[in-house]
Parts: C-alpha cells; structure tokens; sequence
C-alpha cells in the first residue's frame, strides 16, 4: 500500500469510514433493490393489521412485512423458532447485507475479531411478552404461575437480543451492544459504530436496528397517547407527513442493517462502496419526553452541529431524509428548524419523509432511512414523500411530492427524534466526494 | 495535527443496591461483607420458583423524587433518578454553571419498566384498551431513565441508553468514556439501572436457567465447587463522568480515572453457556494495552463470577491467558455475591466499589463461596475485606449473548 493512500485514509486524525453492504426489510420492500423500487414508485407498505384483531383497539393500520419467509433469508431451523420476529427481522437483513457487501460466510478469524455489531431497537419482543404474560396469568386472570410447557425460555424480552443473534449467527468477535434509543436507535447504533471504526477499535461493523411490535400491546401503548393515524379506511394515505390533516403515526416493523467498513479495507478488496459516513451528532431536548418544542430549536442545534463537524456548507447539502413521522407537533418543528438554519436556503433543498411509505419502523427507522439516505447518493436519484395532497401552511417546503426526481447530490443529511428526547444526525457523502481535497 | 489526549475522571457516585442505599451505606455493607440477598418481601413468592434475591428494601421514591413523576415511571427510573441525584450531589456540581450543550447521560438497562409495563398490559386486556395508562411508553421503554434524567436536569447533550444484559453497566461507562475522550461532551451522568423482581420475570428467567431456583440467600456461590447459578439483583450505580481538566478547574473530588476499556464476543448467540476464555482475554488485553497496565500493578480484579460452571471455567482461564505467571498474585473478588447480579446496574456498581476499595485501601470480599474449587487456583478475596495494594483496578463483565467487557479504573 503507497503512504499516499496512507494519507487518504485519515482524516481529522480519524480512520475513515464508508458503508459497503446494505440488507432491508420494510413493509413495502424486502432486500435492497425491492425496497428502493417500491420507494421510488411510491409504494406504500401500510395495510390493514392481518397479525391480530385489532378492532377493539383505535387503530387498526399498520406497516406489517408480508410473507416474512425466514428460511428463504438465511435464518436456521432454530432460528426461526426459538428467537423473536424483530430479532428474526435482524438478522435477516444482517444476512443481506453481508451478502451485499460480498463479506459472507469469507471472513477470517483474524477479521471476525475485529467485525462487531451495534444495533437499535426501541421495543424489542413486546408480542412474545405479551404472549408470555398471556400464558403465565391467564390472560390476567390470576396471579403468575409456573407453567413448565406453555413458555419458550429462549425468547428474552430484551433489547441486546438482535445484535447477539446477528453476532452468533455469523461468528463475529468484535464489540456487540444493543442501543434502545427509541426512533433514534437505528442511528445511533449507526453512529457508535462509526466512532467504533474511527477509533481503531473495529474494522468493520454491522449497524442498523429492527423492531417489531405489532400486536396489542405495542399499538395501544401509542394509542392511548393519541399518537397514531385512526385513519383505518385508507391505510396508504394515513401516513402523510406536512399534510393539513395529519393525524399521528403509523406504527410499522422492520429491520435495517449496513456493513460499515474502515475505508482502506474497503478500497484494497475492491469492495462497492455506496457512500461514506462523515459525521454523526446526536443532542437531547430536555424539554420533554415525547416532543420538540414548536421552533425545532435542539433540531437547529443538531444540524448546525453536523454540518461543522463535517465541514460542510449548507449549500453543499444537496438532500435531507428527515424525521417526517406524520405527527402534528414533528413535522411542523421539524420544518421551522430547517427555515431557522438554512434561511432561504431551505427551500433549495429537496426533503423526503420515508415514513410515508413505510410507516415508524421505530429502532429501524433511522437505519432504513440511512439505507435510502446511501441509495439516493449511489443512484443521484430522490425518492418521493407520498400523500402529498394539501400540505400544512407551516410545512412549505419541497418536500418532493408524490413522484421521484433525479438529482445531484454529493452530501446529504438523515436525522431521527426519539422517545425520550434524543436527536440523532449522521452526513454521507458520496463514495468519491473529495470536498476540495487534492486527490 | 494530533490533539492532546483528553483524559476522563470520575467525580461523584451513587448507589441504590441491595445491602445498602446510597453510597456510605453501601461501602460500610460491602466492605464489611454484608449481604443484601433475602427473601422477596414485595410479593408474595409461595406459587413461584424462586424467592430469594437483592431486593432494595425501604426504598420510598417519594423521598427522591415528586410523587407525580413517580407515578409515571416505573421503579428502574426511582432507581436511575436516585442514584443519580446522590452521585450529582457527590460531585459537588452545579449544572447552573455548565454549558448544557456539553452535559448528558448515559444509562444502561435491560428488562426496561417491567413492573409498570405489565400491570398496563394487565389493563389493555382485563379492562380494554381505554384502561391502559398513556404513560405506559414513556415509563416502559428503557430510554425514559436518561430521558427522564435529561429533562429533569435541563441536559442537552449527548444522551444514550444501551442493553447489554448484565455487562450493559460496564458498557455505559466505556460509552462515556469514548464521548468524553473525543470531545462529545464534558460530563456525562453515566451508570446503569434495573428493577426486574418482578413474578412473571422470575419465572421467565429461572426457567431458561438464567437464575437459580428455590430459597437458600447463600446459594450464589461463584467458583465454588456446588457453584450452580447466580441469583438476581436490582438496584442502580451511577458515576459522574467528566473531562480531567474539567474536573481539576471546578475543585472536583476525583475519585480515579477510566483508562482503558475492552470489548469483544464470545457469539454463542441465547445458549447460556461460554465456550472459551479466548474472546474474555481479548478484552482484557484491549483494556490493559489502553490503559498501559501490567499485570503486577493491578490491585484486584473485580470478577463477573456468574457461578455457572462453563462460565466460571472460561473467566479463570481468561485470566491465566492474560495474566501468565501473574494469575496467582492477582487478588481477585466477586463483590456480587453480597448484592446479586443486578444486570444492567451490576457492572457499575462493581466499578464505584473498586472506587471505594482505591479510595480507602480495602478489597472488598466474596462471600458464600465456602468450598472454593481448588482446580481454579484462583486467589479469591473471601468473606473478609484484604488491605489493598496498587493503583489499578480491573472490571470484568460479561453478558448472555457472548458479551466481554473490561474496564480499567486508576486511582
């Protein structure tokens, strides 16, 4: 290796990371180029709730993966029995995304030593809990008892479970943490594992997040808060981020992963390179749980903060995947932030909300939305936000209404807000964006 | 351009634990061998499998917290608040005077609200779906005891929450430790918490072997030849993390520093059983290279002693790969045995009593392992509390899963 390439791969002191491999599974699309066809036309994955009956509840919509095949995608016999569906869901886009990357089943030890995984997940086996519960009281009937054959010990309700199983299942020896930051955790799992790679303490890291919840329990705890669309009747237009009647979220399961790969590596196996990760922030509201406050004001302090700990300029910014969940309060902060930090300048960069077509995949989220976020610089072209009909006055911005464009984009921005109130940011750049560097 | 290393300390501690709430209480107990392990008073246990554990008795949340937010949280946040606000109070820090941008929080849990999650649960289906509280995300959901923190304490910076069975306390601390080193923050309110005795999550637990059944308190015996199991814990350990220089500027007490951290996978996937010590001695030897440790400067090293024979066999021979001819002159310790394993809290409440232990020269002891397995040569610091010697104290941790995780902590 020339020291030229040396010098390249360091930046700010840091090793430089990009992401090589990249495995889906979301409501309207599973495996990589299913997903982003059915985004790019538009497609919604949002249906009435089939995994349940739901009637007695508020709402009766969800974004479910049809035909979930687990066999089909790489999971064991055993796996597809003894672990839980988000954490099936993992795996099955760890799986896709090593085959993606062309790093399956090649890894050496040496390699696997230094392969981790981070992934996300906001509320983990809530169905095989409810189940579990179900079974131990009797539908709550009595007190717990033991009951030797009714329940599968092997299905923790915990949130490290999907990294674990990804770990085991590939034989990976590097760093394996699970990160529960609600509808950030995807990121933020994206992003530990990024500062994981800069910092030398891996060479390579799985990072995404999964969820899965879509059974009574997951959907009323959201339903009493009066968080999600009641809008049974017409499932794919319930999820319409900036729109005049938006009317909560639509809850959905799912799992992303990417292949996050130290960049010299990458290069010397002439591995695909999608993009490269340039920077991850994340901050709190401290304000409260569930909201930010009307002017997005921790939201501009993300931003700003991405953009210089990229050093990049706001007119580099050629699109942004925003949080763009379809709730009353997000979306209107959410826009007021982009208009306090770019001026006139926000109304120059094309925004698209994924969440309209796949619904909040919740700890997924933010990793399916980092997935779309590397396609859109791989391919220079934009998919929609759907439903957009009358937008919100507030909400004016171009938020690429209804049908895909293509664009150029060098530099782009994915941000998550979560439960709990942290904000988390991360900036690709395309593969061979240089920011005026000498080559 | 190379930066000047940013250095990490430790300021202020906090401790909701078994035999002791709040940080005297607490070192008095434990480094007196005091157990916090008894019968579970909270419910009644005839119909289940297991009745003994740590339970944090005499715990009123009233007294740490307003009553409305503790009606709309579960026990693990009463814990996580209480702990916190001792170790801020033992800092001697006002958040009034720092930039809020640069503070945060990083809080490790595993079973989340479980105690509030299922008589929510309990309401959805015996009431319907109106009976459910509209706080029951909020007080579920592991994210609320750094959120919580982070909205009671106005804290707008970096803010995380990890799951990592029971290493996720010590994985905090490293979490905070890599936000500090590179500049993501200046104090990070850091630690771990976990409130699951609770009926059903005994069953679940004590039926995949995950703890021991029936009533004998002494019968977690970590290395020792009956050694079948460990028992369950609860409770909540936070730190006060914070730049050196930081720390030095406002007058803080300095407890030690955090100078290396190490973590691999033994990828065993949900069989409770370790293979090998191989992946164990990676992260030791990841900790102890960043930190520049040899092995004769270390004063004990603080052991995750699950008491399962496969795990205890690979923790000793992970310590005899690292260690070499050193193995016998390292003082080792399993303080867990007088608190239960408190998951999440667990690790960092191993890493504020080898603060303690630097602090006042003491190893603290293991207690119940009264027929220690003499193929494991282990020198194991039992029932009595051993004068301590050297500046260094390692913590292991490891997790259901495959988790390894080493802390190195300097006086």
């Amino acid at each position: 290796m020339d020291t030229s390439s040396n010098m390249k791969s360091v930046q700010n002191g840091k090793r430089r990371v990009v992401i090589t491999g990249l495995g889906v599974v979301a409501p309207n699309g599973t495996g990589k180029e299913d997903f982003w066809n059915a985004c790019v036309s538009g497609r919604s994955g949002i249906r009435r709730i089939t995994r349940f009956d739901a009637s007695p509840l508020a709402t009766h919509i969800a974004g479910e993966i049809p035909n979930f095949n687990s066999e089909a995608l790489g999971l064991t016999q055993e796996e597809s029995h003894h672990i839980d569906r988000g954490t099936q869901l993992a795996v099955a886009a760890a799986n896709l995304a090593l085959y993606d990357s062309d790093l399956l089943n090649v890894m050496s030890e040496e390699e696997r030593n230094n392969t981790g995984v981070f992934m996300g997940s906001a509320m983990s086996s809530v169905e095989e809990g409810e189940k579990v519960w179900i079974s131990l009281t009797n539908r709550g009937k009595r007190a717990p008892r033991d009951l030797v054959d009714d329940i599968v010990p092997d299905r923790l309700i915990l949130t490290y479970v999907p990294a674990s199983a990804i770990s085991a299942h590939h034989q990976l020896y590097g760093p394996c943490t699970g990160i529960s930051t609600g509808c950030s955790a995807g990121a933020d799992a994206i992003g530990q594992a990024f500062w994981t790679i800069q910092e030398g303490r891996a060479d390579r890291m799985l990072a995404g997040g999964t969820d899965s919840a879509i059974c009574p329990t997951g959907l009323n705890v959201f339903s009493v808060m009066r968080a999600l669309s009641t809008r049974n009747d017409e499932p794919e237009q319930a999820s319409r981020p900036y729109q005049h009647d938006r009317d909560g979220f639509v809850i959905a399961e799912g799992a992303g992963v990417l292949v996050l790969e130290e960049r010299e590596l990458a290069l010397a196996r002439n591995a695909h390179i999608y993009a490269e990760l340039i920077a991850f922030v994340s901050n709190s509201n401290a304000y409260h749980m569930t909201a930010l406050p009307e002017d997005g004001a921790p939201l501009q302090q993300l931003i700003k903060q991405a953009l210089t700990e990229a050093q990049v300029m706001p007119e580099q910014l050629g699109y942004i995947n925003s949080h763009g969940s379809s709730t009353s309060p997000n979306d209107a902060a959410e826009t007021a932030a982009y208009k306090a930090v770019f001026g006139e300048q926000a109304y120059r960069i094309p925004i698209s909300a994924t969440k309209s077509m796949i619904g909040h995949t919740q700890g997924a989220a933010s990793a399916i939305e980092t997935i779309l976020t590397a396609l859109v610089l791989e391919r220079q072209v934009i998919p929609p936000t759907i439903n957009q009909v009358k937008n919100d006055v507030r909400c004016d911005l171009d938020y690429v209404p209804n049908v895909a464009r293509h664009a150029t984009v060098e530099v782009a921005l994915t941000h998550s807000s979560g439960f709990g109130g942290v904000n988390s940011a991360l900036i690709l750049a395309q593969a061979n964006w240089q920011n005026g560097r000498q080559i | 351009m190379v930066q000047a290393e940013r250095r990490v300390a430790i300021t202020g501690l906090g401790v909701v634990a078994a035999n002791g709430i709040g940080k005297e209480a607490f070192w008095h107990a434990t480094s007196n061998g005091v157990s916090g392990i008894k019968t579970i008073s909270r419910f009644p246990t005839t119909d289940l499998p297991v009745s003994v554990a740590g339970e944090v008795s005499n715990f009123v949340a009233e007294e740490y917290i307003d009553r409305k937010l503790a009606a709309r949280t579960d026990r693990m946040t009463h814990f996580a608040l209480a702990a916190a606000r001792e170790a801020l109070q033992d800092a001697r820090i006002d958040l009034a005077q720092e930039n809020p941008q640069r503070v945060g929080a990083v809080i490790a849990n595993t079973a989340g609200g479980v105690e509030f999650a299922l008589e929510q649960i309990s309401a959805l289906h015996v009431r319907g779906p109106r009976a459910m509280s509209a706080f029951t995300s909020l007080a579920w959901l592991s994210v609320s005891n750094a959120g919580q923190i982070s909205v009671h304490y106005g804290l707008q910076g970096y803010c995380k929450t990890l799951g990592n069975d029971t290493a996720g306390g010590l994985d905090a601390l490293g979490m905070a430790y890599g936000a500090i080193r590179r500049g993501a923050a200046d104090v990070i309110i850091t630690g771990g918490c976990e409130a699951l005795l609770e009926p059903c999550f005994l069953i679940i637990l004590s039926h995949g072997g995950f703890c021991l059944v029936g009533n004998d308190p002494n019968a977690y015996r970590p290395f020792d030849r009956r050694a079948a199991g460990l028992l369950l814990g609860e409770g909540a350990g936070t730190c006060i993390v914070e730049e050196y220089e930081h720390a030095v500027q406002r007058g803080a007490p300095i407890y030690g520093e955090i100078i290396g951290y190490g973590q691999t996978n033994d990828a065993y996937g949900l069989r409770n059983s370790a293979v090998s010590g191989k992946q164990y001695a990676r992260a030791m030897y990841q900790a102890m290279r960043e930190g520049n440790i040899q092995s004769k400067d270390v004063a004990y090293f603080s052991l995750d002693g699950r008491a399962n024979p496969a795990f205890d066999q690979s923790e000793v021979e992970a310590l005899r790969l690292t260690f070499g001819t050193g193995f016998a002159d390292t003082p080792t310790s399993v303080p867990r045995t007088m608190l239960g394993h408190s998951y999440a809290a667990a690790g960092t409440l191993d890493a504020i009593t080898a603060l303690l232990a630097l602090q006042n020269a003491t190893i603290p002891p293991t207690i119940n392992t009264d027929e220690l397995d003499p193929r494991y040569e282990l020198n194991l610091v039992q029932n009595e509390a051993r004068p301590l010697v050297g500046s260094v104290v390692l913590i292991g941790g490891r997790g259901v899963g495959g988790a390894n995780v080493v802390l190195a902590l300097k006086k």
